[in-house]
C-alpha cells in the first residue's frame, strides 16, 4: 500500500504536467540542421534511437510504444513526423515529464542524427537547406597514405588548399556490420594526422583494407572511402574445405565410403550368388 | 521489430522475384542493385531487396514463374556468403533476461511459443550457487555432430560457418536432435504456427520460413539477414547490449544495441571468454564472455 | 542326444514324420478366429496410425526433450528379438548341436517376422514418411541411420534365404501331398518349390548355400545390432555415449531371443501337437541358454552401470542416479531384478525348465526385455546438459499417448501375424531333416 502512495506521488506529477500540449517555444521551432542528413548521420541516430529511446517509444513503424499518458509515439507516425524539425530538437533537448531531456548527454550532431533518423522514415520529407550566413564553408580535401617507416595512416587535409591544425579527423575500417573506428584525431601545424594501425588486422589477400575517414571543421563535413594496403596479407581458410564426417554425402571420407562400399557388395554379391544358384537348381542333378 | 523486418524483406523479395527473373544469373545474385548492361531501350524501374527503386533495361527482364523464385531461393540457401565466417559473442554479464531476443527470434521464424532457436536459461554457478542468465542459440559448431548424423544431407554446414536445414528434404527421423549437446533444435510436432496463412510463400531456407510439419528447425544465425549485411534478428532486438555479432575473417564484431565495432580477438581475450562444453570438441561458433556472478 | 529323444526316436518312422509335421498346414477354424481378432486389432491400430500421418507426431508423448520415445525402443526391441535366429541355427549349428534342428525353423521365422515389422516400426517414427524416397535420393553414407537401413535390408534377406533354402523340400513335398488347399496355395508351392527333384546334388547344392549363410549371416547379425546401439552410442548425451553398446545390445538380443523362441516354441508345440519333435528336452535345454546368456547380459549391465557412476562425473552421475534411485529407479529395478536377475535364477531349478513354466518365465522376461529398451532410450533425454526451461511442465517427462501405444501394439500385432501366416504355410519343423535324422539313428 505505502509503495502504491508513493508511486502515485511519484507519477502524478508526471501525468499532470502532461495533459498540456507540449508549447514549443516560437523561437526554436524554426531551427533547422546544419548537419547533412547523409547515410552516415542516419545509421548513427538508428543507434542511438535503439540505445536510448526505444524502450519507450517502441519498435519505429510497429507504433507500440509504452503505455504513458501522454503516449510517447512512434516516430515513423504522421502526428509525430508533423511536427518541425526544431520542435523536435528542443524537446530532446529539454525533455518534460517521463521524457529525459538530454542537453547534458548529447552532442548537438548527435540530436540532429536522431532527428535525421526519424526523418528517414518519412519518404515525404526533404531536408531544408541551411543557411549558414556569414560563415564562409571551407572546402576540405584530403589525402590518404600509409607510412611503414612509423606504421601509420596518415591523412593529410587541407582546407581551401592551405593546411591547418585543429581540424577534427577520425578514422575507421569498415567491417561488414558496422566501421571500426581508429581513433578520433585533430591535424597538426602541416595538416596532417596520423592513426595507429595495427599490422595484425586481417584484411584481404594483399593486405587492404577499406578506410572510412570524416573530416570536420566548423559545419564543413568531408568523407572519404578508400580501399589501401594497411596489413599483412591474410590467407582466408575454407571452413568445409577437405573431408570429414560432417560433410555433405559427395564429400564423405574416402575410406568410409571404401569400407562401406565394400561391405555391401561384397554380402550383397554373396546373396546374388546363391540366389542365382537357386534359380537355377532345377539343371542340378 | 524483427518481425515487421523479416517479413519486410521477406515481403519485398518475394515481389521483387515474382515480377521479374533476370536473365543472366549472376544479376539476380547480385541483388539487383545495378543495372549497369548498357543496353540500349526501354527501362522501367522495379524495387529491390533493400526496398529502392532502381531502372532496369525492359530487355534484361521476363515475369518470373514460383519455380524460379524457389530455386534461386533453395540454391542461395545452400551456399554461404562469401569469405565470411559469422560469429557471436554473448556477454553474460550484461543478460538481464529481457527475452526480447527470444521474441524477435520467434516472430521471425513463425515458431510457436513453446519453440525457442535462442533460449534464455537460467543458469547456477556450481561454487557460488549465484543465478545468471545465459541466452543459447544454435553454437553452429564447426565439428557439428547433428550434421553428421543427417542421413539426408538436410542439414548442412556452408562455407560462412552457418549451419542451416532444409526443411524441404528432412525426413523427421530427428536424429540430429538427439545428437545436438546444446538442445538447440526443436520440432515441429504439429501444424506450425500459421500454417494456412504462409502456405503459397515459397520457402526460404535462410529464414527458414514457412516452417513445415514434422521436420526440424533451429536457429539460422538470421543467414537471411546477415547477408544483406544486417544483424541477426536477435542480436539487434536487445536493448542490453549483450551480443555481438561479426565476421571472424575481419576480426570483427559489432554490438547489437550500442553498434560500436570491436576487434573480435581482443574482446575474446580481454574478457576471458569460453565456449559451451569445449571438452566435447564441437568447437562452437558462439563465445560466451563471463556472467558477473555477485 | 539324452535318453528321453532316443526313446522317442525309434517310435518315428518316415510316414508318421510326415504325417505328423504336415498337420499344421492347414488353414483350420481356429487360425481363421486367431487371425481375424489380430486383423480386427490391426485396423484399429491403423487408424490411430492415420490420425497421426494427419495430424502429425504430436499426437504422441514425444517433444523437444523426449524425442525419441516408445517407438525406437519398440524398433531396438524387434532388432533385438529378430538377432535369435542367427545364434540358434548359425552358431548352436555350425558348433554342432543337433538338438536345435526341430526349433530352428522356429527360430528363423521369429527372426524374419522381427527384422520384417523393425523396418515398418521405424517408418512410423518419422515425421515426413511421404520423403522416404529422400534416403536413396540423397544418402549420406556417413549417418548410422543408412548403414542400419542398409543393414536391416541385409539381415533381411539372408535370414529369409536362411528360413527359404531348408524349407525347399519341404515345399516340394506340400507340392506333392497336400490336396484341397486354394489354388494360389498350391501354385505358390509350385514355384517356390523351384522344380525341387530332390535328387543327391540338389541337396548337395543347398546345404553348400546353408553353410555360407550360416557364416555370412554371423557378422551381419552382429552388425545389424552394433549399428543400431550406434545410433544411440555416435551421440554426445550422457548414458548413450558409451563405447561397450555394441556388445551390450548383442548381449541383451540373445536374452530377448531366447524367451521370444521359448515361447513360441511352447505355443507352437500345443497347437500342432508336436510334442514328439519340440520335447521336455528341448525347454530344459533352452532354459540353459536362457541362463548362460542372462550372466552375460547382466556382466555388461554392471559395467555399464559400475563404470560412470564410480567415476562420478557431473552429468553421468545425474542420469545414474536417476536410474538407481531417481524419478526412473522403479522401472529400472523392475526390468534388472525382476525381468533379468530373478527370472534367470529361477531357471537354474531344473523343474523350472518344464515347458509351461519355462515359457511363464520367458514372458516376464520378454516384457522386461521390452521395458529394459524403454529405460535405454527415455531417461538419457530427460538429462540433457542443457536446463529445460521455458518449455510446457509436460517437457520434464515423457508419457505415451493411446495413440502411441496403439501404434506400437499395432507393429506387434503385426509380427503375430507374420508368424501365424508362415507356421500355417510351411511344415515349422524340418520334414527333410527329421527323416535324415531318422535314417542315421537306424544306421547306427
Amino acid at each position: 500500500m505505502k509503495k502504491l502512495i508513493l508511486i502515485t506521488i511519484v507519477i502524478l506529477p508526471l501525468f499532470v504536467a502532461a495533459q498540456e500540449t507540449w508549447v514549443v517555444p516560437e523561437t526554436n521551432l524554426e531551427k533547422i540542421s546544419p548537419f547533412v542528413f547523409d547515410d552516415d548521420l542516419i545509421k548513427d541516430g538508428e543507434a542511438l534511437y535503439e540505445n536510448l529511446c526505444i524502450s519507450c517509444h517502441g519498435t519505429v513503424r510497429k507504433n507500440n510504444p509504452m503505455v504513458f499518458v501522454p503516449s510517447p509515439g512512434d516516430p515513423a507516425s504522421e502526428k509525430f513526423q508533423s511536427q518541425t524539425d526544431g520542435s523536435m530538437f528542443y524537446k530532446i533537448n529539454k525533455g518534460r515529464g517521463g521524457m529525459p531531456g538530454f542537453e547534458p548527454t548529447l552532442e548537438e550532431e548527435e540530436i540532429w542524427s536522431l532527428i535525421g533518423y526519424f526523418r528517414s522514415l518519412n519518404k515525404a520529407y526533404i531536408q531544408p537547406e541551411f543557411d549558414y550566413g556569414d560563415e564562409v564553408l571551407s572546402e576540405l580535401a584530403m589525402a590518404l597514405s600509409y607510412d611503414a617507416n612509423v606504421d601509420k595512416l596518415v591523412v593529410k587535409v587541407t582546407s581551401n588548399g592551405e593546411m591547418k591544425s585543429g581540424i577534427k579527423v577520425s578514422a575507421a575500417v569498415k567491417g561488414l556490420f558496422g566501421k571500426y573506428i581508429l581513433e578520433n584525431e585533430e591535424t597538426n601545424e602541416t595538416g596532417i594526422a596520423y592513426f595507429n594501425v595495427d599490422r595484425k588486422m586481417p584484411g584481404d589477400e594483399e593486405g587492404n583494407l577499406t578506410v572510412q575517414v570524416r573530416a570536420q571543421e566548423g559545419y564543413s563535413i568531408k568523407k572519404t572511402e578508400q580501399t589501401m594496403q594497411l596489413v599483412e596479407p591474410t590467407v582466408k581458410t575454407d571452413l568445409i574445405a577437405g573431408r570429414h564426417l560432417w560433410s555433405k554425402a559427395l564429400k564423405a571420407p574416402i575410406w568410409l565410403i571404401v569400407v562401406f562400399n565394400l561391405i555391401v557388395s561384397c554380402i550383397w554379391g554373396i546373396i546374388i550368388y546363391i540366389i542365382i544358384g537357386l534359380v537355377r537348381l532345377k539343371k542340378v542333378s | 521489430m524483427a518481425e515487421t523486418n523479416g517479413n519486410r524483406a521477406r515481403d519485398s523479395r518475394r515481389n521483387f522475384l515474382r515480377n521479374l527473373s533476370v536473365a543472366g544469373s549472376s544479376l539476380l545474385l547480385a541483388g539487383c542493385s545495378d543495372s549497369s548492361s548498357g543496353q540500349s531501350g526501354e527501362k522501367i524501374k522495379v524495387l529491390n531487396q533493400n526496398q529502392e527503386l532502381v531502372e532496369v533495361n525492359a530487355s534484361d527482364i521476363s515475369p518470373a514463374s514460383l519455380q524460379a523464385d524457389k530455386e534461386y531461393l533453395k540454391k542461395k540457401g545452400r551456399t554461404g556468403v562469401p569469405g565470411r565466417k559469422f560469429v557471436m559473442v554473448v556477454n553474460l554479464a550484461k543478460c538481464k533476461n529481457a527475452r526480447q531476443c527470444m521474441k524477435a527470434c520467434q516472430g521471425a521464424h513463425q515458431l510457436r511459443p513453446e519453440q525457442h532457436h535462442i533460449n534464455v536459461l537460467e543458469m547456477e554457478d556450481e561454487k557460488t550457487k549465484a543465478t545468471y542468465y545465459m541466452p543459447k542459440p544454435c553454437q553452429h559448431c564447426d565439428n557439428p555432430n547433428c550434421v553428421t548424423v543427417c542421413p539426408v544431407d538436410a542439414t548442412f554446414k556452408r562455407s560462412d560457418g552457418i549451419v542451416l536445414i532444409d526443411n524441404e528434404r528432412c525426413i523427421g527421423c530427428r536424429f540430429c536432435i538427439a545428437a545436438c549437446p546444446y538442445s538447440a533444435r526443436t520440432f515441429n510436432w504439429i501444424e506450425p504456427r500459421d500454417a494456412e496463412k504462409y502456405k503459397d510463400i515459397p520457402y526460404d531456407m535462410e529464414l527458414n520460413v514457412p516452417q513445415k510439419k514434422g521436420t526440424v528447425t533451429k536457429c539460422a544465425f538470421s543467414a537471411d539477414r546477415v547477408r544483406e549485411g544486417k544483424l541477426p534478428y536477435c542480436v539487434s532486438a536487445c536493448p542490453n547490449g549483450v551480443y555481438y555479432f561479426g565476421d571472424e575473417n575481419e576480426d570483427l564484431v559489432t554490438n547489437g544495441t550500442t553498434r560500436r565495432t570491436v576487434r573480435l580477438s581482443r574482446l575474446l581475450q580481454d574478457n576471458a571468454a569460453y565456449t559451451l562444453m569445449p571438452e566435447l570438441g564441437t568447437k562452437p561458433r558462439v563465445y560466451y564472455l563471463p556472467p558477473r556472478l555477485s | 542326444m539324452g535318453k528321453v529323444r532316443e526313446e522317442e526316436m525309434d517310435l518315428l518312422s518316415e510316414s508318421r514324420i510326415e504325417e505328423d509335421l504336415l498337420r499344421n498346414v492347414n488353414w483350420s477354424k481356429k487360425f481363421k478366429i486367431w487371425f481375424g481378432f489380430l486383423t480386427v486389432l490391426l485396423i484399429v491400430c491403423l487408424w490411430f496410425y492415420i490420425q497421426q500421418l494427419r495430424k502429425g507426431l504430436g499426437i504422441t508423448g514425444m517433444h523437444d526433450i523426449v524425442s525419441w520415445g516408445i517407438y525406437i525402443s519398440n524398433f531396438v526391441f524387434f532388432i533385438a528379438a529378430s538377432l535369435i535366429g542367427m545364434l540358434i541355427s548359425s552358431v548352436m549349428g555350425m558348433i554342432g548341436y543337433k538338438w536345435i534342428k526341430p526349433i530352428s525353423r522356429i527360430a528363423e521365422i521369429i527372426a524374419v517376422a522381427f527384422a520384417l515389422v523393425a523396418g515398418i516400426v521405424i517408418i512410423t517414427d518419422m515425421g515426413r514418411p511421404d520423403r522416404l524416397h529422400h534416403l536413396v535420393l540423397y544418402g549420406r553414407i556417413q549417418s548410422p541411420i543408412i548403414w542400419d537401413i542398409a543393414v536391416v535390408i541385409t539381415y533381411l534377406a539372408l535370414s529369409l534365404l536362411l528360413l527359404y533354402i531348408p524349407l525347399i523340400p519341404d515345399i516340394s513335398l506340400c507340392n506333392d501331398k497336400l490336396t484341397g488347399l486354394p489354388k494360389f496355395q498350391q501354385k505358390m508351392y509350385k514355384v517356390l518349390s523351384l522344380g525341387w527333384a530332390g535328387n543327391e546334388a540338389q541337396y548337395k547344392t543347398i546345404k553348400r548355400y546353408f553353410q555360407i549363410l550360416l557364416i555370412v549371416i554371423i557378422p551381419v547379425a552382429l552388425a545389424i545390432h552394433t549399428v543400431t546401439s550406434w545410433l544411440f552410442a555416435m551421440t554426445l548425451r550422457t548414458g548413450w555415449d558409451s563405447p561397450i553398446f555394441g556388445p551390450y545390445f548383442v548381449s541383451g538380443a540373445f536374452v530377448a531371443g531366447c524367451a521370444a523362441v521359448i515361447i513360441a516354441m511352447y505355443f507352437i508345440q500345443r497347437n500342432y501337437m508336436l510334442q514328439d519333435y519340440i520335447t521336455d528336452m528341448h525347454f530344459d535345454r533352452m532354459g540353459k541358454l536362457l541362463v548362460l546368456v542372462s550372466l552375460v547380459y547382466v556382466y555388461f549391465n554392471i559395467n555399464e552401470i559400475i563404470v560412470p557412476a564410480y567415476k562420478f562425473k557431473p552429468t553421468e552421475i545425474k542420469h545414474i542416479g536417476n536410474l538407481l534411485y531417481g524419478h526412473d529407479s522403479v522401472l529400472f529395478w523392475l526390468v534388472q531384478a525382476g525381468g533379468l536377475i530373478i527370472p534367470f535364477m529361477l531357471l537354474m531349478i531344473p523343474k523350472m525348465r518344464k515347458p509351461l513354466p519355462s515359457m511363464l518365465i520367458s514372458v516376464v522376461i520378454l516384457v522386461a526385455a521390452w521395458f529394459k529398451r524403454y529405460v535405454i532410450v527415455v531417461p538419457t533425454q530427460l538429462e540433457p546438459y542443457m536446463p529445460i526451461q521455458n518449455m510446457p511442465e509436460s517437457y520434464h517427462s515423457y508419457t505415451p499417448t493411446i495413440p502411441e501405444i496403439a501404434i506400437t501394439v499395432g507393429t506387434l500385432v503385426m509380427v503375430l501375424m507374420v508368424i501365424t501366416i508362415l507356421t500355417k504355410l510351411f511344415p515349422v519343423v524340418s520334414v527333410w531333416e527329421m527323416k535324415e535324422e531318422l535314417l542315421q539313428e537306424n544306421q547306427s
